[in-house]
């Protein structure tokens, strides 16, 4: 049989029904009703029962038995494994339930393993090794039939009429696009209006009816400059009810107690809206980056820079945090704060700035 | 004549009284020595005195080069330390770092070069100097963790309190992190529960300080419990893959996953 | 009563029978069962993705009936200690409840990771594999497109699910989502507020994610999938040029028994893969990571890899805002927004655009060695190595605290390499495609070198070449052959003129004289002309 490319399905139809061929005739005269061609195939074993066949039936056989193995290994791994959460050292004992889930990967991974194995042995060396060409009667319809099609669907929009009936074309129009618009103006349910959400804190004096705002840590306790060692650093909230939750995720404050030289060259380096920002060598900056939006926290003591760990932005804590390295543009609002007469740090105002990433209407 | 009144001579009065005065003497100095340190003071006066002057030598003949005469300092080698406390003494000298290989950005844990007991005389020295943070002993430090570790709830406390203020820099899994310019956070693995303890109360190069009236003790000892809870605790999940994140993952995924798979599809089918 | 003899012999045609009288089934039957695929390796890339698919979806169905979308807060109280008494979402404790009080629970969960990783992974390969072959070409431009928003889906996808637990790890990059969304220009701080349904983090995040994640996207991705795969179905899968191929036919084998097998084992293989890595490879250990808190963060925070590209990206581009009258045009506006729309569109875009380039507007259904096409495999390998850099600089914090290098140069290092390495990728790989070209066309003219030397009489040494054909011009030198789109042997046994080596792997498959009887085996009288390449 050459390869030289004919059109098969152009040939005489052979009559299957007549009982004279055999099975595998009637099996060939439908590959070529479908266009398709044998180049070749014979059986993977011509001759059976050969040793290198039994040894490769064996070890299909071996697979499936693997296969079954473990997936009955799995099902008795999953009901009768210990499996309960306890603590348990690295290798220690009474650590049976740390195995649970290895032991169950293995085992059905064992199982899937065996049976995709055996398939796929059983497809390569027992299957008929055959090589077989089929046409693939590319490219575009036949020409009639584009001519035809293409005449119904004309006739289509002339019976319609909406050729020739401008009226109602723009009448249709002008149904149709409001109808669209209907349908997708439930999703402005989802529109919130931002309002001052993006520039107000916490902090705000608002939340706390008109009075500033304390500083607190996560457990609700009341900051004192005493709580804060010199070289320290520890993240303060706004002292109103859920002030440490996400309710007030823009709100998380680093209050940082600087040595004395440091103190003063964040003093003198302070920018004319922060000064008095400070209380003596105590200062407080939002925790939200400015770039995107993670808290900045890695407080690095003796380089006075604090290093965001999302893209490694350093703002330099004694020069109003201005960012020194990395992709952050604007310097971390600093919170002007001031202790009150029974000793606490508070908000003397909410920041002056909107804290966190920027966006169009910041300004 | 009114009966004789009997009266002790002159000089037996004198002897009674000086008896009394003598005897009042010794109970008064009795008890005083039975509740005075007496002679242990004095020991322990000596043995502190010691420990000091081994310090002292220590320091002469291995620190002296970098951080000056009396702890002063030299400048562009070493910081003074006076002040520092015996706690941050202990912390650099048990940790390795302290003597430092070379002038770097950062002192890396090494194998110290100090016994526990050459670094604690060390520190005595240094804390004469200058006063600062002190250690607590080993003993206690472990005491205060293997507490915490009976109650989970406290446990979590110390997580909590990990994750506000240390994970930013040594990570959720403990493991470390970057900092910038080459100075790192280290892993919190296999560190002794003391040297995490002294890390926090010192603030050790650009650690900051958490004093004890920022974290109390009892605080730092639920954050050392949280920490060596994670560090023991084995993974549930299989190998860890050095608990480093999405980024030993997606490796895997790669070197494992893709990988195998690929090179099934080569036994499958053809390659021409 | 007259029993019915039960005739189990004739059951599959009596149903056979049934079924065709009620949807005529005979005829795509044999269509489907005869129909012809190509036969490579690189073939049954695109598999391991819908494989890994299907396995999503079983693994996550089972998630979905014990998870909760919910981030009302709670006290966990659940078996892992060292969470005791924390308040958390429920999103999050559901999580943790799956992972150690649910039998089995943890490995389902780790299985549905590890077969997102691998499901996107797959996808890239197979992207590459059907780019640098030029499968993408006319009249598969549309299969293109469709395979390009399977991508995005799935990048979507992966990225919504991770996020639902509402871990500290995954709630950095909420926020850093919100961010970018922030952006926007105009519109931006609007949408991240329609977005989150108020300010961030607000309380339906979560739950929009959730729905999003489990039927939204995945609803379209099946759509897709069916049309991505029928597509493949009638248009035929494309093939490697070799002998008896041409641009009009198909050479393989048949779907049935051949193919089908192949698939089946091959999906369990896939499957076997993903449960093995689920179980003995611990993925997104979400209870070290606490839940997450606007002011917790951790040092190595990274997203899944697929996503790490777009991190990367953020992290080079240097800080430069546009600000004015009052309005700002944020830095990270220009990687995250703009640098994620041109990498998912632009590549969309590629088969338009080779197409104008190129001017081949013909159709093609034998795909091109890379080599064959320097500069679109150069442009795929520079590509590559944007994604390369990007995605390494998305964990460069590890890898600068790990190999004890500068955080500060990393970063330098990346906003140099990002633009000095891809240039050097294409000149490179262009010159390799072209020297390899070169090459098959001198093996072609020569012959293949045996590495058997020779001396003639004047002293001279040369190398004996194995001509491929008999065929010899005018003065008895072979005929330089034509090179026509397939592999050119270079070695001597891909012509038969030694043996392959022994096969089996400890030992040979078949011994000397084990062979079966030869004698029913008849050689055949005739030998054909092979023909091979475009016609």
């Amino acid at each position: 049989m050459s390869a030289a490319q004919h059109d098969s399905s152009a040939d005489e139809p052979v009559d299957v029904t007549d009982g004279k061929l055999s099975r595998f005739e009637i099996v060939k005269e439908g590959l070529r009703r479908d266009g398709i061609e044998i180049l070749h195939y014979e059986p993977a074993f011509p001759v059976p029962g050969t040793k290198v066949e039994k040894r490769i039936e064996r070890f299909i056989a071996f697979c499936f038995v693997v296969a079954g193995l473990g997936a009955l290994g799995f099902v008795a791994v999953y009901a009768f494994w210990p499996w309960e959460y306890e603590y348990a050292e690295f290798g220690g004992a009474g650590s049976m339930s740390k195995w649970y889930t290895p032991m169950l990967g293995l085992t059905l991974g064992l199982g899937l393993a065996g049976l995709g194995i055996g398939i796929l042995t059983w497809a390569k060396k027992l299957l008929p090794v055959e090589e077989l060409v089929q046409e693939r009667h590319d490219g575009g319809s036949k020409e009639e039939d584009r001519v035809i099609t293409g005449a119904v669907v004309g006739n289509m929009v002339d019976e319609t009429g909406i050729k020739r009936r401008p009226m109602l074309k723009r009448a249709l129009l002008f149904g149709a696009a409001p109808l669209g618009l209907a349908a997708i103006a439930p999703l402005g349910a989802l529109i919130v209006p931002p309002g001052d959400d993006l520039f107000t804190t916490g902090f705000n004096p608002s939340n706390n009816d008109g009075k500033p705002v304390g500083l607190m840590l996560k457990d609700g306790t009341l900051v004192r400059p005493d709580m804060i060692s010199v070289g320290g650093q520890i993240t303060a909230y706004p002292a109103i009810p859920d002030g440490s939750t996400n309710r007030h995720a823009d709100s998380p404050v680093l209050l940082i107690h600087l040595r004395d030289g440091d103190a003063k060259k964040a003093r003198e380096n302070a920018y004319e809206m922060y000064e008095g920002a400070q209380w003596n060598n105590y200062i407080a900056y939002s925790k939200i980056c400015t770039h995107v939006g993670c808290p900045a926290s890695l407080y690095e003591q003796q380089t006075n820079r604090l290093l965001c760990p999302c893209h490694q932005s350093q703002f330099l804590i004694t020069d109003n945090a201005k960012p020194v390295f990395g992709p952050a543009t604007r310097h971390l609002p600093q919170l002007p704060i001031d202790v009150d007469e029974d000793g606490f740090f508070y908000a003397v105002s909410d920041f002056l700035v909107p804290i966190g990433p920027a966006f169009w209407e910041r300004g | 004549m009114a009966a004789p009144t009997r009266r002790r001579s002159g000089w037996r009065r004198r002897l009674g009284a000086f008896a009394r005065f003598v005897g009042a003497l010794a109970l008064v100095g009795g008890v005083y020595t039975g509740f005075a340190p007496g002679i242990y003071a004095d020991e322990a006066d000596e043995s502190f005195q010691a420990l000091v002057a081994q310090g002292e030598e220590l320091y002469n003949n291995s620190c002296i080069s970098c951080h000056g005469v009396n702890a002063a300092g030299v400048d562009g080698r070493g910081p003074s330390l006076i002040g520092v406390g015996s706690a941050s003494v202990e912390f650099q000298v048990n940790s390795g770092r302290m003597p430092m290989a070379m002038q770097e950005t950062q002192a890396e844990r090494k194998p110290p070069v100090f016994t526990p007991e050459e670094a604690t005389a060390l520190a005595a020295y240094i804390q004469t100097l200058g006063g600062g943070p002190e250690a607590l002993p080993t003993e206690v430090v472990e005491a205060m963790v293997a507490d915490v570790m009976t109650d989970p709830y406290s446990v979590a406390e110390g997580g909590d309190l990990f994750r506000v203020n240390c994970s930013s820099c040594h990570g959720y899994a403990t493991g470390g992190g970057a900092l910038s310019s080459g100075a790192y956070a280290p892993s919190l693995a296999g560190v002794p529960a003391d040297q995490i303890y002294e890390a926090m109360l010192t603030g050790p190069q650009n650690m900051p300080v958490f004093a004890d009236n920022q974290l109390e003790p009892e605080e730092k000892a639920q954050i050392i419990a949280y920490v060596e809870y994670l560090n023991t605790d084995q993974n549930p999940g299989g190998w860890g893959l050095g608990r480093f994140g999405p980024s030993t993952e997606g490796l895997a995924i790669f070197l494992v996953g893709i990988s195998t798979l690929a090179i099934a599809t080569l036994w499958i089918a053809g390659k021409s | 009563m007259k029993r019915r003899k039960f005739d189990a012999a004739q059951l599959p045609g009596k149903v056979g029978g049934a079924l065709d009288d009620r949807f005529k089934l005979a005829s795509p039957t044999r269509k489907l069962m005869t129909k012809v695929f190509p036969d490579h390796w690189s073939f049954l890339l695109g598999e391991i993705a819908l494989f890994s698919f299907i396995v999503l979806l079983l693994t996550g169905t089972f998630l979905a009936l014990f998870f909760e979308p919910s981030m009302v807060e709670v006290h966990y109280e659940g078996s892992y200690l060292p969470l005791r008494g924390i308040e958390m979402s429920k999103a999050y404790e559901s999580t943790l409840h799956i992972s150690f009080d649910i039998r089995g629970g943890l490995v389902i969960r780790q299985m549905h990771h590890w077969g997102a990783l691998l499901f996107v992974a797959a996808i890239l390969v197979h992207m590459g594999r059907t780019f640098f072959s030029g499968a993408f070409r006319k009249p598969r431009e549309t299969n293109w497109v469709i395979g390009g928003i399977l991508f995005i889906l799935a990048f979507f996808e992966g990225l919504l699910g991770y996020s639902i637990p509402d871990d500290g790890l995954s709630g950095t990059g909420l926020r850093i989502i919100h961010g970018i969304t922030e952006s926007i220009p105009l519109i931006g701080s609007w949408a991240a507020h329609a977005l989150f349904g108020g300010e961030f983090p607000g309380e339906v995040i979560i739950t929009r994610f959730y729905i999003l994640h489990v039927l939204l996207v995945p609803g379209i991705m099946l759509a897709l999938i069916a049309v991505h795969v029928g597509l493949v179905f009638s248009q035929k899968h494309s093939q490697w040029p070799g002998p008896g191929r041409t641009e009009t036919n198909v050479v393989g084998y048949r779907m049935f028994p051949n193919y089908a097998a192949k698939q089946g084992g091959f999906f369990m293989l896939v499957f076997a893969v993903i449960a093995l890595m689920g179980g003995l490879f611990q993925i997104n250990p979400l209870w070290l990571f606490g839940p997450y808190e606007a002011s917790v963060v951790s040092s190595g925070s990274q997203p899944d890899f697929y996503v790490m590209f777009l991190d990367g990206l953020v992290r080079l581009f240097p800080n430069w805002e546009l600000s004015g009258f009052g309005f700002i045009l944020p830095a990270v506006f220009w990687p995250a927004v703009v640098g994620m729309g041109v990498a998912f569109t632009v590549p969309l875009l590629y088969p338009f655009i080779e197409r104008r380039f190129a001017k081949d507007r013909a159709h093609h259904n034998l795909l091109e060695r890379p080599r064959d096409n320097p500069t679109r495999t150069a442009v795929g390998a520079m590509f590559a190595s944007i994604w390369l850099i990007t995605t390494v600089t998305g964990s460069n914090d590890i890898i600068a605290d790990k190999f004890n290098i500068s955080l500060n140069a990393m970063t330098w290092g990346g906003r140099i390499g990002i633009v000095v390495i891809p240039v050097l990728t294409f000149y490179i790989t262009k010159r390799i495609c072209l020297g390899l070209q070169q090459h098959d066309r001198e093996v072609l003219a020569h012959g293949i070198e045996t590495g058997i030397m020779r001396r003639d009489p004047d002293g001279r040494f040369y190398e004996i070449h194995q001509p491929l054909t008999d065929e010899v011009d005018e003065h008895g030198h072979p005929k330089v052959l034509e090179y026509n789109g397939w592999t050119v042997p270079k070695k001597m046994n891909r012509v038969g003129a030694l043996k392959p080596g022994l096969r089996g792997f400890f030992k040979p498959i078949e011994l000397p004289g084990d062979s079966t009887d030869q004698s029913s085996i008849e050689p055949s009288d005739s030998r054909e002309e092979i023909e091979a390449g475009k016609k």
